[in-house]
């Protein structure tokens, strides 16, 4: 992954490198012609040199005639020196086109050297007027030496005028060069900065885009990025934050369909509690009523009456007290036996009950009044209806880890659809029942109770009978306990 | 769609440039410099020097490549000095600065004046260079000349005169021109001329001096056609004069009736040649002149012929007789 910051640092040193190299090679370039240009002009000045030199040495002289003052001499001598040590120079200019003038330039100042040498000597030997002649023949000299000059000068400019045309030539080629270099440069940098500003921007915008389909809600899309820089890493975050709030909204959403759950579960506590307390005052007084009237059918002898009384005012105080409570099978057991007593008085043998208990099952936790509502169902519609009377068969027992309630009665049976419905809830229960609870009720219970859907099952045929599973979960502690 | 044009136009702007940019660079890059040849053992070279008075005119043009040509054969160089019109301080200047520039040999058109002969005799010979004259002499007592080398004058003198006899009735009167300053190789002509006509007593020969000016020539000339009206044929002995004489004749006279007689050396005479105002002429060898000069002067410097003969190398001459006269 390369970062911004590297692309930036990048672009930076290959355009400061360019220009280096640029620069370089132009001061390069500038430096050669400026060598050009002084090695020609360095001629000229030789040339002048010697010139002056030679003026000088005339001078010199000059002052030595008239003077004839042996101070004269030094100096005389070292501008005899310094014209003497220009001709070596002098013979580096040479080339074909001035052989012949240099060849004379150069015995022009050996000329003029020895001529002066010899107007020296002349006045050293007093011989005046041959020493000023010899003057005169030096001052021609160097007359001759300054037209050479010029004539070298000139023939200097019209050698080297096709050198310098093509000095002038070639820095207008280079001018013509740096302004393509320079077209090429610019050219080059708008469309290096347009891909380089665009590999910036084009993912900031893919970035806008994602943002904004986050923001409308399409939480779905995922965020893609054509890059790989910090846009990238950018872009991986943005997609796991997308990610967790799609999976935040799930959670959200499952509660709060628990939440209508749990409403839904209090509605029905409540219907249930409302019920109740519809016919609070009337249990309260009649089991009163009851109790006195058991006892006064004591009294008098008649003891099953009484009997039948104390089961109907146990009946009545369990429908009271324990309908929001969970009780042990054991005790769902004990009241549905002192109903099928109660029933059993009324129906006498009508009514057939068998029962099959396993006793070591009955701690199971179950809530109130599961079974009893059921049981009077069967009676209902199994025995109610018939003059020969019905059989209802209660069966407990374990199945793996479950502990099965079987209710069998041999009644008319139900069709699928009933079944079905029954299951679902959407039969709703008739007034009649003796505890005001119906069978929907008790599913919906049952169901809530063990935080379980699949607890009650209905297996019924038409015409044979209906059997009603309950499937407990095995309660192990209570197993220990017995 | 729109973005890939767009692409194909970038691509090809960059391409163009690029390529103009390389060829710019190329161009650049193999630039080349015209320098200068280098220098070839310019110490070991020996350095000829011919100076003439009258520079670029056919005559000295002849003399100069015959003698560049003979210098290109023996491995010297030769530098062609020369003023225009006749200059003589130019002309010495030019012959001094050679002696001061110690070259090999001197190879000059002879002038009979007192400066050219001291320059000759003590500071050529201070130097030790040799001297040699070419067309026009000076006596070689006067210059310590090392020889001459050209026409002989006396010979060509005869020549024209002995042609002019012939194109001549027996009885005429003649006029010669002469520079004023009568120069030896003009004395030498004149000295030629009289020595055939001293055999004709009938013909009157009028010497006619003029100064070397455009003016002075007029002069002359008008004064001696007024005074001589009846003169037949001209001599000019100095070929600079011819072209003066003959423009101020034809002014006067019909020039067909004057017999022109004169020398090849100066530029002018080519053209009156052509257009049929000459009668004779006598016509040098100058490309012979300049080859056999730098030959003897190498000779002389080899140490082959040493003496080199005092008398001077005499060239070919011959007389060109002009159409003006062929129509006759």
């Amino acid at each position: 992954m390369r970062s911004i910051k590297q692309k930036v640092l990048t672009l930076a040193v290959v355009v400061v490198l360019i220009l280096l190299i640029i620069w370089t090679s132009l001061a390069f370039s500038s430096r050669q012609t400026q060598k050009q240009y002084n090695v020609i002009l360095e001629r000229y000045l030789v040339l002048n040199e010697v010139n002056t030199a030679s003026q000088q040495v005339i001078t010199e002289l000059n002052n030595f005639l008239t003077n004839t003052e042996d101070e004269q001499i030094p100096r005389l001598n070292q501008s005899l020196r310094t014209l003497t040590s220009l001709e070596d120079q002098i013979l580096t200019l040479g080339h074909q086109e001035n052989q012949y003038q240099l060849n004379n330039y150069l015995h022009l100042m050996d000329s003029l050297v020895e001529s002066v040498e010899r107007a020296i000597s002349l006045q050293h030997q007093q011989d005046f007027d041959q020493a000023r002649i010899e003057f005169t023949d030096a001052t021609r000299i160097q007359n001759y030496i300054s037209d050479t000059t010029l004539f070298l000068l000139d023939q200097e400019l019209r050698t080297y005028d096709s050198f310098y045309r093509s000095i002038i030539e070639q820095s207008r080629e280079l001018n013509q060069f740096g302004i393509w270099l320079l077209l090429l440069l610019i050219f080059t940098m708008i469309v290096v900065t347009y891909l380089f500003q665009r590999s910036i921007t084009h993912p900031i915008h893919q970035l806008t885009e994602a943002a904004n389909a986050l923001s409308r809600g399409e939480l779905d899309q995922e965020v893609k990025v054509d890059a790989n820089d910090e846009l990238a890493f950018l872009a991986k975050t943005f997609n796991r934050m997308r990610l967790n709030i799609n999976q935040l909204i799930t959670e959200i959403q499952q509660t709060a369909q628990l939440e209508k759950e749990l409403q839904e579960n209090k509605l029905l506590l409540q219907e249930s509690q409302f019920r109740s307390l519809q016919s609070q005052i009337n249990p309260h007084f009649l089991f009163n009523t009851l109790n006195t009237v058991s006892k006064k059918a004591y009294l008098e002898g008649a003891m099953e009456t009484s009997d039948l009384l104390v089961n109907i005012a146990d009946l009545l105080r369990y429908n009271l007290k324990k309908l929001d409570r969970s009780v042990t099978l054991r005790d769902e057991l004990r009241l549905l036996r002192q109903y099928i007593d109660i029933q059993k008085a009324r129906f006498t043998d009508r009514l057939i009950y068998e029962e099959l208990v396993d006793e070591t099952l009955l701690d199971t936790p179950i809530p109130a009044l599961t079974l009893q509502p059921i049981i009077e169902n069967a009676v209902i519609h199994a025995v109610e209806p018939y003059a020969r009377g019905g059989t209802v068969a209660l069966r407990i027992f374990q199945e793996g880890n479950n502990v099965r309630v079987e209710i069998k009665d041999d009644g008319p049976g139900m069709s699928d659809e009933k079944q079905t419905a029954l299951l679902e809830g959407e039969i709703v229960p008739k007034e009649g029942h003796s505890t005001g609870i119906g069978f929907t009720n008790v599913i919906k219970r049952l169901r809530l109770f063990l935080k379980k859907e699949n607890v009650v099952y209905i297996d019924s045929k038409e015409m044979v009978g209906t059997k009603i599973s309950l499937l407990l979960p095995l309660n192990k502690g209570g197993d220990s306990d017995d | 769609m729109m973005k890939k044009y767009l692409t194909t136009m970038f691509m090809i702007v960059f391409i163009g440039l690029i390529y103009f940019t390389i060829s710019s660079f190329a161009r650049v890059l193999t630039f080349e410099w015209e320098e200068p040849a280098p220098l070839n053992n310019m110490a070991e070279e020996k350095r000829l020097v011919l100076i003439t008075q009258d520079m670029d005119t056919p005559f000295w043009g002849s003399v100069a490549s015959g003698a560049r040509a003979q210098a290109e054969r023996e491995g010297a160089t030769i530098e062609v000095l020369g003023n225009y019109g006749q200059n003589d301080d130019d002309f010495l200047q030019n012959l001094e600065l050679a002696i001061h520039a110690k070259v090999d040999g001197v190879i000059i058109q002879g002038l009979d004046t007192e400066a050219f002969k001291e320059l000759t005799k003590i500071k050529a010979a201070f130097y030790s260079i040799p001297v040699i004259t070419i067309a026009q002499d000076v006596p070689m007592e006067e210059s310590l000349r090392r020889t001459y080398v050209g026409s002989n004058q006396y010979e060509a003198g005869r020549l024209l005169a002995e042609q002019m006899i012939q194109d001549l009735n027996d009885q005429a009167e003649i006029v010669l021109f002469y520079d004023k300053t009568l120069p030896f190789f003009q004395r030498e002509r004149i000295r030629g001329i009289e020595s055939v006509l001293s055999a004709y007593e009938d013909i009157h020969v009028i010497m006619a001096e003029t100064p070397n000016q455009t003016d002075g020539i007029i002069e002359t000339t008008q004064h001696v056609l007024n005074q001589y009206p009846s003169l037949e044929a001209v001599i000019s002995v100095d070929a600079s004069l011819t072209g003066g004489v003959v423009q101020e004749i034809s002014r006067r006279r019909q020039v067909d009736s004057v017999g022109i007689y004169t020398f090849d050396e100066h530029q002018e005479i080519a053209p009156l040649l052509e257009a049929g105002k000459i009668n004779a002429l006598v016509k040098q060898a100058p490309e012979e002149m300049g080859r056999l000069s730098v030959q003897l002067i190498f000779e002389w410097l080899n140490g082959e012929t040493v003496p080199l003969d005092f008398n001077g190398y005499h060239t070919s001459i011959e007389i060109v007789i002009g159409e003006k006269n062929a129509l006759d």
